[in-house]
């Protein structure tokens, strides 16, 4: 592998959040949906809904089948907003409700959003899911709700934040401190879960946080990278 | 993450935050107007606590901060300031969770904030089994059970039945007190998810009391063997994080896993060979290799094995015992090899699908890694722990208990939906003079009952529960450090009152006093509450040269002998031509955990299937029938059917048909209702040792019904590429 | 068709005309009335609906993850697309001093008018929340926000509000020497508004002068921008890097489609209009077989057109758009595929292409099945790229119309006719002017 994935982006900011996911560690048990749900209030969708294909997953785990009975192999793929670089949802919005913010987080402005879903047509990975209702939760399991995450209206976008509200509270927490922020001290929700320690978030700004030394890795490869929308997120093949 | 920077625990949880149940009025009104003191607004704290969604028994935090539920009084409507949770994540100095936690005990806090949980006791006003209750007050249920136990203990104490889940700890030894102090029978045990054919092969193989431990982060070549060990296994979180290190955390080791398994579980799906077996032929296979391993003299530690034992593998038709399970030679030959010559070989079985000759596949397994020397080395099979096998309930089928009950106790177990319809359970239930449940949900079981006691959700009660597997010796602990949400009480302190009216001496055990017991002595309390647990080093660590477990008690026992027979079932192959395997699901786990609209709506690993789960039909009879996805066929035994929706899955085995436990409850809130209960046809079948239920021992016949789309998918595609995409 | 010659529009006296084309205007027929209150009855449904949808949440329109633009996106670019009718014809026909245009024109100028009302409700009512829609426009406010001008969305909406805003000109400029007379000729409200609207006009040659001159402009004008409307709608799709849209043919494709569209629509409200109002002695056969060549022309453009965008995904053999391709033409929409092609090719083709065969009602016919067939085009260019994105993964089952989303549709037709019949009511639908006054050339 010539050419490096990670150093591609001219560094504007002090930080540049990235993600590695390891497929060979991954198992496909899906904590990473269910701590994403419990992170980021996601609307829990009822079954009439849920059989238009209008669920939210945030995070979700793609699986493929290959070859035929008895060789079949699974491919489990975690798959969240990949946070391009160039992420082609961003220029079409109409109202700048989609946001590239200056550490490289691709960021959705619920307030500004008018709900035109152009976005969500053009994201290659199809991440970006919509409020088609306002959301509903049967009392008390509000109770449950994250204050550090707005619940999102009827008629907007949202999407993977890379946990935006933990990435601040790790940058404040630093700062009272004193000190850099730590490799491995931002942790997203579904990286904090994963019992097999598949996923790794992480300053790719920095040559030598984890999630840096990974993607530079012989196993890295990014989704659909001849789309040429320079992904943050660095998915780690199976190798022997 | 180490100790010292493990800063989210604060100790408030010795603090005010515990208010007990709210008995008089007055008291009620106060929290309105005080605030819990140690909650401020905006501020979090993380508090340790014990999951409670399954019976591992992981350590988890908690962060707590401070929310507003609306209430009524007198007809207003007031906000209230309380202590709410938000988030439940493992907790990182738990050595068995390591700070992470599967999706149940993630969503373990909707169980907390389920709107359908009792907000506090109940009395049965319609008949049995329709779950028709009016709310009462405490004093009034308290004497209506003191009633109904000293009229049964009058009578014969042995009609007092306690059900309580498996989980060894402070619930368990109280129960067991109150119960000696009636003079009733010790409590008693029935859960899909225990595994006591797990424990029984660990005696009878190596003397060990509990489970053992899979070294899987250390070994080089796995052989999975029926145990969907990343699935839903012992758990999931601990071998889910030991398979990670197992694959890519060593810098030049990537161990190799085969899983051989009637189905492409998780972990067969995960693994880099999966060797589908014909159900309940897994012993013939394990069989084979022990005598391909021993005639190969692949297998380094031959000479430990009993005689009896090695000859028995030796002994072995190898053809024959091939054409049973459907591997064939070359594959059989290969895996004898690569355990033989892998560094750290480990051979792990296990009873994911239960069938009538269970037993005897996980001995031969156990034997294997006799064989192949890995017993208490890294990278092999280690010890169990805790030896708490005296704090479980016993594991016992409990049918006939039901039957002969006068008074039955529900606790954490839910037997009208985990027995099969056959069994007349629900008759048995309907039949029981009276039925209290503890539970905080009205589930199938508890419909049934006279009176419902309901105990504090887990996340709101202190307790130490011993983990059902852990690496070194350790209890975790939970303290209650939120106000519950309704007039709750823990069942500890019901059973103190019940105690109390009939003048029987009981007091109950604190979770600090079982907790201590185990952790011994210097070791403070407040530390021990602090971390959410003791925990001793591990053991793997400090591991001895192995013991030879097996000879010793080879040497004071006669010698066993190595059994391979087949699998019994039930129902004619030529009139029932499939067989059908419910497994636990990832989601459900044994149907616990179908109130939680997370994992409703989580889509299933294998299906994608949301909201009601499919039985999966493999490619072949799919295609004989004309089954397409998401159409509606019935599966019928000799005892019963279902009707539920089809999935056609590119990895089942042909003749096999699987189905997801967990969907088609008839009680248990609004969320859980979809769908069909796998278990319900299945037929009363047990395996003989220990009265588990063979869940895969019913033969089935299948039949499409029509083409409703009942089957809700959030990824209805399961290939990477369309059918226009290659040619 | 012999026998109507003989009482053309040439022959018969000025006075004549004028009566002809402003009896529906004096008159009210019980048919009229019924008509008039059935299609309001109708578009009213439809306002009920849209009002129903903001009320409950766009979630009651059957749009899923990852159909996200659905019925209403296609019912816009169809409606858009019609609106081709009227002042690309005129103006072409104008700039081109082709003669027999003169009864045609202000029929197909109010086409425009109404159609891109119509079009231009569509993007609203298919946002999540169309209460703010005016964040997409750029008016100064305290937050400094601008919209993104990057935005294919906003070049739309410029470009739509362009388009709605030279047509209504092109509409009313050739009107006022008509509303003139009318005022001249009415009394009471009619007189009012006719004489508000005539903003004064005598008739001096200065006027004259300036009329044709403004004309002229904007004919030219309304051309540039006609094209550019239809260009910026179909990069609404093109700009996307979804498989089968990000294509360089979608411009000009787009731009044929909807002149396609906008002739078959003309050539049938004319038929309509010149049963319904008598009209059959100004809109003679010479205009249909006219406008029909154009029809025919456009057809064998847009067959072109269609061959090369499908052959060319074909040919590149790429996997993401092969399976888009692979649905439509042998999946589950090759149905509508097929019969797209038979609508918008075979049948225009034969009935067309063969002098015997073609008279008023046939080209009527192919005129109906074109906008069939083009309506069919536009949902087979929205539905299968969007349902099919690159990841099969987030492929879900399809994406079926909620009763909002067709009685909409629905309803917008009832409100284009309404619409039609109340300017028919209230203008002369034929510019009489045109035919007394010659411009010197």
């Amino acid at each position: 592998m010539g050419v490096s994935l990670v150093a591609d982006q001219p560094k504007a900011a002090e930080h540049r959040w990235g993600m590695a996911i390891d497929l060979d560690r991954c198992t496909g048990c899906e904590a990473c949906v269910v701590a994403c749900h419990a992170e980021n209030n996601l609307p829990v969708i009822e079954p009439a809904e849920a059989a238009r294909g209008r669920t939210v997953h945030w995070i979700r785990v793609d699986r493929y089948y290959e070859g035929e009975f008895p060789d079949v192999k699974v491919k489990y793929m975690p798959v969240l907003c990949q946070h391009c670089d160039d992420a082609p949802c961003e220029p079409v919005c109409p109202v700048y409700a989609t946001y590239h913010n200056p550490e490289g987080l691709n960021v959705q402005v619920y307030n500004r959003c008018v709900g035109t879903r152009y976005c969500a047509n053009n994201c290659p990975y199809s991440v970006r899911f919509f409020n088609f209702f306002e959301p509903h939760w049967d009392s008390p399991l509000e109770l449950q709700h994250n204050p550090d995450v707005a619940v999102r209206m009827v008629g907007v976008m949202e999407k993977c934040t890379f946990c935006v509200q933990r990435v601040q509270r790790g940058k404040r927490d630093a700062k009272e401190a004193g000190q850099p922020v730590a490799d491995g001290a931002i942790q997203p929700a579904c990286v904090q879960s994963c019992p097999a320690e598949a996923m790794v978030f992480g300053d790719l700004s920095d040559p030598e946080s984890k999630v840096s030394r990974l993607a530079e890795s012989g196993r890295a490869t990014r989704l659909l990278e001849d789309l040429g929308v320079k992904p943050k997120v660095f998915y780690l093949q199976k190798a022997k | 993450m180490d100790r010292r920077n493990f800063f989210k625990i604060v100790s408030a949880a010795s603090g005010g935050l515990v208010t007990g149940a709210c008995g008089k009025r007055g008291e009620q009104l106060i929290p309105l107007l005080v605030a819990d003191r140690d909650v401020v607004p905006g501020e979090e704290s993380w508090q340790p606590a014990v999951c409670g969604e399954c019976d591992a028994g992981c350590g988890v935090i908690v962060r707590v901060m401070r929310g507003e539920r609306v209430i009524e009084v007198k007809g207003e409507r007031l906000r209230e300031p309380v202590a709410c949770i938000k988030k439940v994540e493992g907790n990182p100095l738990d050595p068995v969770s390591g700070g992470r936690l599967c999706a149940r005990g993630q969503a373990a806090v909707q169980g907390l904030y389920n709107p359908d949980r009792l907000r506090g006791p109940m009395r049965r006003e319609g008949p049995k089994g329709q779950a028709v209750f009016r709310g009462i007050e405490w004093p009034e249920a308290v004497q209506v059970a003191v009633e109904r136990l000293k009229r049964a203990r009058e009578r014969d104490p042995q009609g007092i039945v306690y059900l309580a889940g498996p989980q060894a700890g402070s619930r368990a030894r109280n129960v067991r007190a109150f119960l000696e102090a009636l003079g009733a029978p010790p409590p008693v045990t029935f859960s899909l998810a225990d595994f006591p054919l797990e424990r029984k092969a660990a005696e009878t193989v190596h003397g060990w009391q509990g489970l053992p431990v899979y070294d899987l982060a250390n070994a080089r070549y796995v052989l999975g063997v029926g145990a969907d060990f990343l699935g839903t296994w012992v758990n999931p979180v601990y071998y889910g994080r030991q398979y990670g290190h197992f694959r890519q955390g060593r810098d030049t080791v990537r161990g190799t896993l085969v899983q051989a398994e009637s189905r492409l579980s998780i972990t067969a799906q995960s693994a880099d060979r999966w060797v589908p077996v014909t159900p309940g032929a897994e012993v013939f296979f394990l069989a084979a290799l022990g005598k391909l391993l021993l005639d190969q003299s692949l297998a380094r530690n031959a000479g430990v094995l009993p005689p009896a034992i090695a000859e028995g593998f030796r002994s072995l038709d190898l053809a024959a015992a091939l054409k049973t399970c459907g591997v064939t030679e070359h594959r059989a030959r290969e895996i004898a090899q690569e355990l033989g010559r892998s560094e750290a070989p480990l051979v792990i079985a296990g009873t994911s699908e239960v069938h009538t000759n269970s037993l005897q596949a996980l001995e031969a397994a156990g034997y294997l890694n006799v064989m192949l020397g890995n017993v208490g080395r890294p990278g092999g099979v280690l010890p169990p722990a805790n030896d708490a096998a005296n704090q479980r309930p016993a594991f016992t089928n409990v049918v006939p208990l039901i039957a002969k009950a006068q008074v039955l106790i529900l606790d954490g177990v839910d037997p009208a939906y985990t027995l099969p319809a056959a069994t007349g359970v629900r008759a048995a239930l309907e039949k029981v003079e009276t039925t209290i449940s503890f539970g905080p949900f009205v589930n199938d079981s508890a419909a049934y009952a006279d009176l419902l006691l309901p105990d504090h959700h887990t996340l709101e009660a202190s307790a130490a529960v011993v983990p059902a597997v852990t690496p070194g010796s350790g209890v975790m602990v939970s303290t209650a450090f939120v106000q519950p949400l309704y007039t709750t009480r823990a069942t500890e302190q019901v059973l103190a009152d019940l105690a109390k009216a009939m003048e029987v001496e009981f007091q109950p055990i604190a979770a600090r006093a079982v907790a201590q017991e185990i952790a011994g002595e210097g070791h403070a309390w407040d530390e021990i509450q602090q971390q959410g647990g003791f925990w001793a080093e591990r053991q793997a660590e400090k591991a001895a040269p192995p013991k030879p477990a097996a000879r010793g008690r080879a040497a004071a026992e006669p010698p066993r002998t190595l059994e391979v027979s087949a699998a019994s079932f039930a129902g004619d192959a030529a009139q029932f031509p499939f067989h059908f395997q419910p497994y636990l699901s990832v989601q459900h786990l044994d149907g616990r955990g179908a109130n939680l609209p997370w994992m409703q709506e989580m889509p299933d690993p294998t299906s994608s299937a949301m909201w009601g789960l499919p039985v999966e039909i493999d490619t072949q009879t799919a295609g004989k029938l004309g089954i397409k996805n998401g159409d509606l066929v019935r599966v019928e035994s000799a005892h019963g059917r279902l009707d539920a929706p089809a999935y056609v899955h590119p990895g089942a085995m042909p003749g096999v048909l699987s189905m997801p436990i967990g969907s088609g409850h008839q009680h248990y809130g609004r969320y859980a209702g979809r769908g069909a209960n796998p278990l319900a046809i299945l037929a009363p079948v047990w395996e003989s040792t220990t009265g588990a239920l063979a869940l895969g021992a019913t033969r089935v016949r299948l039949a499409k019904l029509g083409p409703e789309k009942q089957l809700i998918q959030f990824a209805p595609i399961d290939r990477e590429h369309g059918p226009w995409g290659y040619r | 068709m012999k026998s109507n010659m003989a009482t053309t529009v040439h022959t018969l006296p000025h006075d004549r005309l004028q009566e002809d084309v402003w009896r529906p205007l004096r008159e009210t027929s019980t048919r009229y009335v019924i008509t008039v209150l059935l299609v309001g009855a109708v578009a009213l449904w439809g306002l009920f609906c849209w009002g129903y949808q903001i009320h409950k949440g766009i979630g009651v329109v059957g749009k899923n993850r990852p159909s996200m633009w659905a019925f209403y996106i296609l019912n816009f670019v169809f409606w858009i697309g019609i609106s081709h009718a009227g002042t690309l014809i005129s103006a072409i026909l104008r700039l081109t001093h082709a003669g027999w245009r003169k009864p045609v024109t202000r029929a197909a100028e109010a086409i425009t008018v109404f159609c891109l009302m119509i079009g231009g409700l569509f993007p609203i009512i298919h946002l999540g929340r169309p209460w703010i829609f005016y964040y997409l426009i750029p008016y100064p406010n305290q937050r400094v926000l601008w919209p993104n001008f990057r935005s294919p969305l906003v070049w739309d909406l410029t470009a739509i509000l362009t388009y709605l805003t030279g047509s209504v000109l092109f509409l009313y400029l050739p009107m006022i020497p008509d509303l003139a007379q009318l005022a001249l000729h009415t009394t009471g409200w009619r007189r009012f508004l006719y004489r508000t609207l005539a903003l004064g006009w005598t008739g001096s040659d200065r006027e004259w002068h300036a009329l044709e001159r403004a004309m002229k402009l904007m004919a030219g004008l309304i051309l540039a921008v006609a094209v550019s409307v239809h260009t910026v709608v179909a990069w609404d799709f093109a700009m996307a890097i979804a498989p089968l849209w990000h294509s360089t043919i979608f411009g000009p494709y787009f731009v044929v489609g909807a002149i396609f569209s906008g002739i078959a629509a003309l050539l049938l409200i004319m038929a309509v209009i010149r049963k319904f109002m008598n009209l059959e002695a100004y809109l003679e056969p010479r205009h249909f077989e006219n406008l029909s060549r154009l029809l025919f022309l456009m057809c064998l453009l847009w067959l072109y057109f269609t061959v090369s965008e499908n052959l060319t995904a074909w040919y590149g053999n790429q996997p993401h758009e092969m399976q888009v391709f692979g649905t439509r033409v042998r999946g589950q929409y090759a149905p509508w595929f097929w019969l797209m092609v038979v609508c918008n090719f075979i049948v225009p083709f034969v009935l067309l292409g063969i002098r015997r065969l073609r008279n008023i009602t046939t080209i009527s016919i192919s005129s109906v099945c074109v906008l069939i067939g083009m309506w069919l085009e536009r949902f087979l260019i929205v539905f299968p790229t969007l349902a099919h994105p690159p990841l099969a993964a987030a492929w879900t089952t399809g994406y079926n119309p909620t009763w909002v989303e067709i009685s909409i549709a629905v309803s917008t037709f009832a409100a284009m006719a309404l619409l039609y019949l109340i300017f028919s009511k209230l203008f002369p639908i034929i510019a009489v002017w045109e035919y007394r006054y010659v411009p010197d050339e």
